[in-house]
This record gives C-alpha cells, structure tokens and sequence, in this order.
C-alpha cells in the first residue's frame, strides 16, 4: 500500500454513463483489489483496479461532482493503494459484472480462467469483447439459462447483486461488495458488512466475499 | 506536559488503531488517539455509517470497537506515542473501564475520556448532562488514574466548552480535546443519514471554542479537533491558543496533509 499520484492518459465512454479512464502509470496489483482515488470532494472514493489495452484503467460511473471530474477534468489524480484482499480461485469461473467494473475483468482474465458476462442497464457504445447483455429483462433471461461454472463472482449494482443471488444460490458465489468507505485501509470503520461471523469491512475483509457469508436482508 | 513532537495527533475515529501510518512519514506525526474503546464490544451502527456533504462529512459508525479487555490483551504496537479513548455507556461502565486501563496505561502517554460522542444512545454525549454526576465521575477516574495524563473530549452540545474546561481544571485533569462532532442531518438518495458533522463546517467552531477555553485557561493543554485540512488551519488554531493540532476527517481526503502540517510545526515550535 503506497500513497500515489496517477496521471490521465485518456476516457472512453462506455455507455451512458460510464467511462474508462486509462493511467500512464502501472501499479502492481492482484485481481480484485481496489484504490482510493481523490477528487474535489471531501472523502476520496473507490475504484476497482484493472487494465484496458494493456493501460492501468479503472471502470467510472459518473453518479456525482467526484466522479465528474475524474472523467472530465482531472490531469493528475492522488491516491493510495492497492487496497483489500486480491482474489484467487483455480477451476472455470464466470465473472458477471455491470460496465462499472469492466476494467476489473481484464485483471480476472490474465490470471484466472474465467469467462465474462456483461449486464448493462443501457446499451454499450462500442463491442466490449465480451458478452454483453443489455436491459434488465435479457439479463434475468440469461442467469435463468447459464452454463455450470465451478464458481461465480458478481461485481456490480446491488441490484444486480441481488439478482444474481437469487439464481446462484447454492453454487459458490462470491460478491465484490460495494460501500461507503472513507479510509479504505480498515480505520474508520464505515464500510460495515454483516456477515455470519459478524460484523466485516468491505475495505479491509473484502472487497469480495462468499454469498453465503453474507446476511441478505 | 504532554510533550509530542511534533505536537499534531491524528484523531481518535479517523485515524482507526494506527492503520494510516502505514501511509504517513512517522516524522511528521506526534502522537495518535486511537479510536474509542467501550467496556463491552460493540457492532457499531447499520449502514450507511458515512457519507460526504460540501462542506462536512458525516458519520454514524456508532463506536465499533473490540471493547476493553480485548484492547488490554491486544494493545497495538505503533512507531509513534499513543493516546488511549475510552468511553463508555453509564457511570460505572466510564469506572469498569478505566480499571481495566490502568493494567496498560504504562503504554500510553495519555489517555483521552469521551464525554461527548453523538452516536450512541448511553453514554457519550448524555453523560455530562448531569454536571454534578459528571464531575462526581471525572473524580473518580482520577483516583483510579493518578498517573495518567487525563484529557476529556468535549463537543458543544450538552454543555458549555467553558463550563467544561473548569470542571476538567477543578478536578485535576490535564487536557482537553475541542471538539468532538456536531449532530447533523444529511439526505442521502432521499434516506436519512443522521450523525456527527466533521470537516470544513466544523472549524469556526472548533476555533471559538479552543479561543474560549485557553482565555479563561491559559496552562489546560488543548488539543484542537475540528476542520484541520491546511497548514492555513493549523496556524489559526495556534494563533487562538492551541496546544497540539488534531487531524481527523482531513485523513480522508488526503493522508499526505499530515506530512504538510507535521513540517511547518517542526518549523514554528520545534
């Protein structure tokens, strides 16, 4: 864990509103890990890290003034990590994930056999790569008729989280949990998650956790 | 005296049990006040315990922590001197835990009480509404601590800062930390969030509080708490009398602040 300063290479636009944002700097990382990264903001915010094009990149969802500016303005961007616990599973896995952690697939990819599945609200601007489904509806039409994996991670909207569970449940699944977090590093304490084993933090616990850890209220 | 060099802390909540020197240059931080610790465990709040407002972040963490003997057990080793907190939910529980304290305190160049924590529904905040039964508790911790450099964490809410200075002064403790966060309501995709204000809005008070307390108390070392994000801050509170300089929410938006203030007060105190 290191503090750093990361310079904007360049944006792509995903869909409506979600960008890569691509770093001239590399950081050495395991696949599911996280980094805090500041804005104008109070309280710097967290992105899952990746690759795209062979670029350091993380995956943004425009949702507010932070998150703006990174894809808008922002030339140089302090922050610190890489942050949480990396994740390694050996057997056939399937990473289903929203446009928000695309960049987070390509890190899965180069050290995990896995295949990829994209669920985006809002039609994609450009071929991912990946198998795209598009809108609420095909999406639960396609969880009803996936293939069998040894193991499942889900990263996205709690929605999506929710979702999945639903049509997972029973095979070993994991959540890469989003929540907010101010310190990212285990001390302040805000990113609560209520296990079976008490309470964890998303931060320092996770970001990823089994499904059947989780208490799903 | 409490001497820290140089005399900044990292504040108790933010700053968790050490956790962010692993991000700062040890030079430039004095001490830390580790987050509180209550006599049972506590789970803390549900979520959302934090969220960020312009000007102020918000929080209901709601005192996680392991609880006194698994602190006791476990004190963490830290490259830089610790400040103990210690809060907790009735009279007794304040006494049970600075019992328990006193096996480590030896570890400890001070120890903080929290009498001022919004977030919990015993303790904390309602503590020092009764002065009497206040003062009758702070007593009896300083016979329990004789040794201990005792500072007690005061926010605005409950009682004057002043008020409290004296009765802190009066019975023979050594510090206070000015001040803890305010209740605060902020609107969050349309929930609720209510909890303790910290940040930028927090420092006009902050200010008048330690100028308040150090007129009327010129040798109670005080500690600043309150929207410290520049060495702009820092100075003003060191122009109203402040002893030692606290950083809290400003380790989120960027723990390299730290460093900065941690040098220029190098520079100006020594």
């Amino acid at each position: 864990m290191e503090r750093f300063c990361l310079t904007k290479k360049k944006t792509i636009r995903v869909n409506e509103n979600t960008w890569i944002v691509f770093f001239e700097e590399q950081l050495d990382f395991s696949p599911g890990q996280f980094i805090m990264l500041e804005t104008p903001k109070l309280v710097r915010k967290p992105f899952v890290l990746g690759y795209w094009e062979e670029n350091l990149a993380v995956s943004i969802q425009v949702k507010g003034k932070g998150t703006k500016w990174i894809v808008e303005e922002a030339k140089k961007i302090k922050g610190h990590g890489p942050l949480g616990n990396g994740f390694r599973r050996d057997g056939k896995g399937l990473l289903i994930i929203s446009p928000t952690c695309l960049t987070m697939a390509r890190a899965f990819e180069k050290k995990m056999n896995v295949d990829i599945l994209v669920g985006s609200k809002s039609p994609v601007l450009f071929p991912l790569g990946y198998e795209t489904v598009v809108g609420d509806e095909n999406f639960l039409k396609k969880l009803s008729d996936l293939p069998e994996y040894d193991w499942y991670l889900v990263s996205g909207s709690r929605g999506m989280e929710e979702v999945c569970w639903e049509h997972l449940k029973g095979e070993e699944v994991y959540f890469s949990l989003e929540e907010y977090m101010g310190c990212g590093i285990g001390a302040c304490k805000s990113c609560a998650v209520f296990t079976k084993n008490g309470v964890k933090h998303v931060c320092a616990d996770g970001p990823i956790f089994r499904g059947d850890e989780l208490c799903w209220s | 005296m409490l001497e820290l060099k140089p005399p900044l802390v990292l504040l108790s909540g933010p700053a968790g049990f050490g956790e962010y020197l692993k991000l700062i240059d040890h030079r430039y931080v004095g001490g830390i006040i580790l987050k509180t610790v209550t006599l049972n465990p506590k789970e803390g709040n549900s979520t959302p315990r934090m969220a960020d407002g312009d000007f102020y972040v918000i929080n209901r963490i709601g005192l996680e922590n392991p609880g006194i003997h698994e602190f006791v057990e476990n004190v963490p080793e830290l490259p830089v001197p610790m400040i103990a907190s210690l809060g907790g939910d009735s009279f007794e529980e304040y006494l049970e835990v600075a019992r328990t304290f006193k096996k480590v305190s030896d570890k400890f160049c001070a120890v903080e009480f929290n009498f001022s924590c919004p977030n919990v529904k015993e303790g904390g905040l309602s503590i020092i509404k009764d002065r009497k039964r206040w003062k009758t508790l702070i007593v009896e911790i300083r016979k329990i601590l004789p040794d201990s450099f005792l500072i007690a964490k005061i926010g605005i809410e409950g009682i004057f800062v002043e008020e409290a200075a004296e009765i802190v002064v009066d019975t023979g403790w050594n510090g206070i930390t000015l001040v803890n966060t305010v209740r605060g309501l902020h609107f969050e995709k349309g929930s609720m969030i209510l909890g303790g204000l910290s940040g930028p809005l927090l420092k006009p008070i902050a200010l008048r509080a330690v100028y308040e307390v150090k007129r009327r108390f010129p040798k109670l070392l005080v500690i600043a708490s309150g929207g410290v994000y520049s060495m702009k801050d820092a100075k003003e509170f060191l122009n109203v009398g402040a002893d030692v300089i606290g950083v809290g929410s400003a380790l989120f938006k960027d723990p390299g602040i730290v460093e900065e203030i941690g040098k220029y007060l190098m520079e100006v105190k020594g």
